[in-house]
């Protein structure tokens, strides 16, 4: 009964969301204040609905209500509790529930935030919203419902796929979803810009926090799942270029190139075409990692369901969401004429420039990358797969040379930079960029990228600290008091930008443990018996033995690898082979031992019947910093998102 | 916004969808395995770590195990050692041979990778994807067996460990190597 009132609920929803879009059209075209509030009504209360439907779906979880299909198909009996509860966004349906849930509750709370202050937007923030929520309902109700009953009802359920059994894995896709979602409200706001034609700089001062909340939100998820493929599936790698791992990462990209161009436009006027474009692109690649992820088009170990009705549906909304927002820019575009150009190629713009266009370039290959197997197959019929080489080999050079626009851009001038300028800023930096790098070659980097690396992120780390270390001074100087007060007050005076550098401090501490992960990664496969033991890196492992070990809906055989450097047993690594009960499926528990930083890393993706193992140890010195670097970035953007407003703003 | 511009984001957008639309109908899942009972495509190629070239035409009337592999490949670690194990088992039959096909990689890595995890067969390097392409593969590890006639026999798709070694062992290639390759069972 409950679920039925569930899935009522969403129903009426859907009815609303049609409201949502019509109301505020009839508002504008009678000027009825009253239409729009009605809008606004219906808007809030979407969002109550919808909770309501989420609530009655959890409420068949917790009592174990297996003739809900989807409850069954994504849960059992012997689930533990608090996968119980995010089996929720386990699977297809409901992980769409949980997307359109969130849509609903951004658009809330931007109409109630944004409602005094932008009078005039609010139509069409309401109406570009609701329809992007009916769309997502349409295919809820109709084509992917969680609500369905089975009868007769199953026993006991089929159990959520063991690989989302993890708790990295319960928040990464809630914080995707709060990225791809976070991103539609600067969308709105943009086609409210473009429809109404009120083109200045506004809606970019207005949306400019959600667009860096929405970037934060795309960063944790990625980050998280990056960290759920190092730990859960086994190879000790936290990115393989999958396609959805990839979908994820091309709205990121160019989210990243919007967040940076944004300040241009709010600075010097320019870029305004191209920032209303960043934004449409940035939307469409999420809805488009929606598509890839969701319709099966793509093979990836992340799809779940292959229909192509569903497919079908979600490409038609796709169409008439990207043609709508890219058909209205083309006809409103000509109106935009910047009126400022370019004064010199060596100026903060034109850095500024280029970082957009290697973010975009980068998001092209990635693209190409992801659908160029696609395009094999469907044009030539034959299967291939690209692989990291292909995104090593492009990828690279371009992050290495946005590396080193991020140790330029801050600190070159704007319009004109003269040579006295850039001798100032850059001359030093270089000079020990060069020392790093024969640093780095003497400490045994020899690839061309961990070098063309060391010597960016000396360059750029460089750039920084000579800043905060100039800047530092002079407030030191002017108020008499010492250096680090100095900074303090550097910092208060212009929160913003010292937010910006300590999310760039982020990304170098990211890129040096993704270096020295890679670079100085020691790696052994071996097959060993009991008391066998075998040597990795400056450690020994000795397997002591292999047991069998139950968990609340597994079973599996645990290896206790004994560690030791020198005579030292530093610890036991218990790495697992399970398999789950309700669905017999196999998993590697990999088993970390964090030491200086870095992990030693141990699988035993193998175990015979007669007692032998294989086992595959990972040395990955300093990789704690690809996700240290991960939290500062979100340090940066908390300053960044929680500084003390501007008068202007 | 030139003209120009308006008409590459159109077409862009249009070649975009009609791509989305026709992949709909294709099951990613499905790999093809229509070569099984086929001739195997023979082909020459220089091995890795020299230039000297190998042709499958050398291995005529023996049975041959051809495994694409990369040394960017986690999975192909994993079954490296079973690897090595079967030619230790079954190398000294003058009618058995392995042959590795190393897919997409530079040769530095992959001299690197065969002196890390050893190597007691010979290896060509598929330059261009050309091999894999004829063979239809999708992605590494896969593993193919060609009886004696030179007729793909069995495809393995990821790692030979568990259950797909041991049957390798203990059926497959008995079967194959004593000429009855009807009774393979893979």
């Amino acid at each position: 009964m409950i679920v039925e009132l569930g899935h009522f609920s969403v129903i009426i929803a859907l009815v609303l969301s049609v409201l949502g879009v019509f109301a505020p059209l009839v508002a504008l075209r009678t000027k009825n204040a009253d239409w729009l509030r009605v809008s606004r009504q219906a808007l809030t209360l979407i969002f109550v609905l919808l909770a309501a439907g989420i609530a009655s779906l959890e409420y068949a979880y917790l009592t174990r209500d297996f003739s809900v299909a989807y409850v069954a198909s994504t849960s059992n009996s012997k689930l533990p509790l608090f996968y119980t509860i995010a089996a929720l966004w386990g699977g297809h349906e409901g992980s769409l529930l949980l997307w359109v849930f969130i849509l609903s509750a951004f658009s809330t709370v931007a109409v109630w935030l944004h409602w005094r202050t932008q009078p005039a937007i609010m139509p069409y923030l309401i109406a570009v919203e609701s329809a992007v929520m009916f769309g997502f309902l349409m295919l809820i109700v109709f084509l992917s419902s969680p609500f369905e009953r089975v009868f007769p009802p199953p026993l006991d359920g089929k159990d959520l796929n063991p690989l989302l059994q993890d708790p990295a894995m319960t928040m990464h896709p809630p914080m995707l979803y709060m990225g791809y979602v976070g991103f539609s409200i600067p969308f709105a706001f943009a086609m409210a810009a473009l429809f109404s034609g009120r083109l200045g700089e506004e809606w970019i001062k207005v949306t400019q926090r959600w667009t860096i909340f929405a970037w934060l939100c795309l960063t944790i998820g990625i980050m998280m799942g990056g960290y759920w493929a190092y730990y859960e599936l086994g190879w000790g790698g936290y990115w393989g270029w999958d396609p959805v791992e990839n979908a994820s990462f091309m709205p990121w990209l160019v989210g990243t190139a919007f967040l940076h161009s944004v300040m241009v436009q709010e600075k010097r006027k320019m870029f305004k075409v191209w920032n209303l474009f960043l934004v449409i692109v940035t939307f469409s690649l999420s809805l488009i990692g929606t598509f890839l992820v969701r319709s099966g088009v793509l093979t990836s170990v992340h799809t779940f369901a292959t229909d192509p009705e569903r497919g079908l549906y979600i490409l038609i909304f796709l169409g008439a969401v990207l043609g709508t927002a890219f058909g209205t820019l083309i006809v409103r575009a000509p109106k935009l004429k910047s009126r400022i150009e370019l004064d010199s190629v060596v100026s903060r713009e034109s850095v500024f420039l280029f970082n957009n266009l290697f973010f975009l370039v980068a998001a092209a290959t990635v693209f190409l990358g992801t659908l160029y197997p696609l395009m094999i197959e469907t044009w030539k019929g034959a299967k291939v797969t690209v692989g990291p080489p292909y995104y090593n080999a492009v990828f690279m050079p371009i992050a290495l040379g946005l590396l080193f626009l991020m140790g330029v851009g801050p600190y070159i001038a704007w319009r004109k930079a003269s040579v006295d300028n850039l001798k100032r800023n850059f001359l030093t930096p270089l000079i020990v960029a060069l020392v790093v790098t024969l640093a780095a070659f003497a400490l045994g980097f020899r690839s061309p990228f961990s070098l063309a690396g060391a010597f960016v992120v000396g360059f750029a780390g460089s750039t920084i600290l000579a800043d905060i270390g100039k800047v530092s001074a002079f407030f030191a100087r002017r108020d008499r008091v010492d250096y680090v007060r100095g900074f303090y007050r550097a910092f208060r005076n212009n929160q913003r930008r010292y937010a910006g550098t300590v999310t760039h401090v982020g990304v170098l501490v990211t890129v040096v443990g993704i270096i020295a992960s890679t670079v100085y990664q020691t790696e052994k496969v071996v097959s060993v018996r009991v008391g066998d033991e075998f040597v990795l890196g400056d450690y020994r492992v000795k397997l002591a033995g292999i047991h069998d070990v139950r968990g609340p809906n597994w079973t599996a055989k645990e290896g206790r690898f004994e560690l030791y450097r020198g005579e030292d047993l530093l610890t036991e690594l218990k790495p697992q082979k399970r398999v789950y009960e309700a669905t017999q499926s196999p998993t590697t528990e990999s088993a970390i031992y964090a030491i200086n930083m870095g992990h030693v890393f141990l699988t035993m993706p193998e175990v015979s019947p007669e007692g032998s193992a294989t086992a595959r140890g990972v040395i990955n010195p300093l990789i704690l910093w690809v996700w240290g670097g991960g939290g500062i970035m979100g340090l940066g953007i908390l300053l960044n998102m929680f500084r003390p407003r501007r008068r202007d703003e | 916004m030139t003209r120009a511009w308006q008409i590459i984001l159109v077409g862009a957008l249009l070649g975009l969808f009609a791509l989305f639309y026709q992949g709909l109908w294709g099951n990613p899942r499905y790999i093809p395995t229509i070569l099984i009972g086929t001739p195997a495509p023979v082909f020459a190629a220089p091995q890795v770590g020299s230039s000297d070239s190998l042709s499958l035409d050398q291995f005529k009337g023996k049975v041959v195990l051809l495994n694409f592999w990369a040394s960017w490949c986690l999975e192909c670690k994993l079954e490296h050692n079973n690897l090595l194990a079967l030619n230790e088992r079954f190398g000294r039959d003058p009618n058995f041979v392995m042959l590795g096909v190393n897919y997409q990689d530079k040769e530095p890595d992959a001299l690197e990778y065969l002196r890390t995890y050893g190597s007691n067969f010979q290896h060509v390097r598929d330059v261009k994807g050309a091999i894999a392409f004829d063979y239809g593969v999708y992605g590494v590890p896969e593993t193919f067996l060609i009886d004696q006639q030179g007729v793909i026999r069995c495809k393995t798709i990821g790692p030979i460990v568990g259950a797909v070694y041991d049957n390798y062992v203990q059926r497959v290639l008995p079967a194959l190597l004593s000429g009855s390759p009807e009774q393979v069972g893979c």
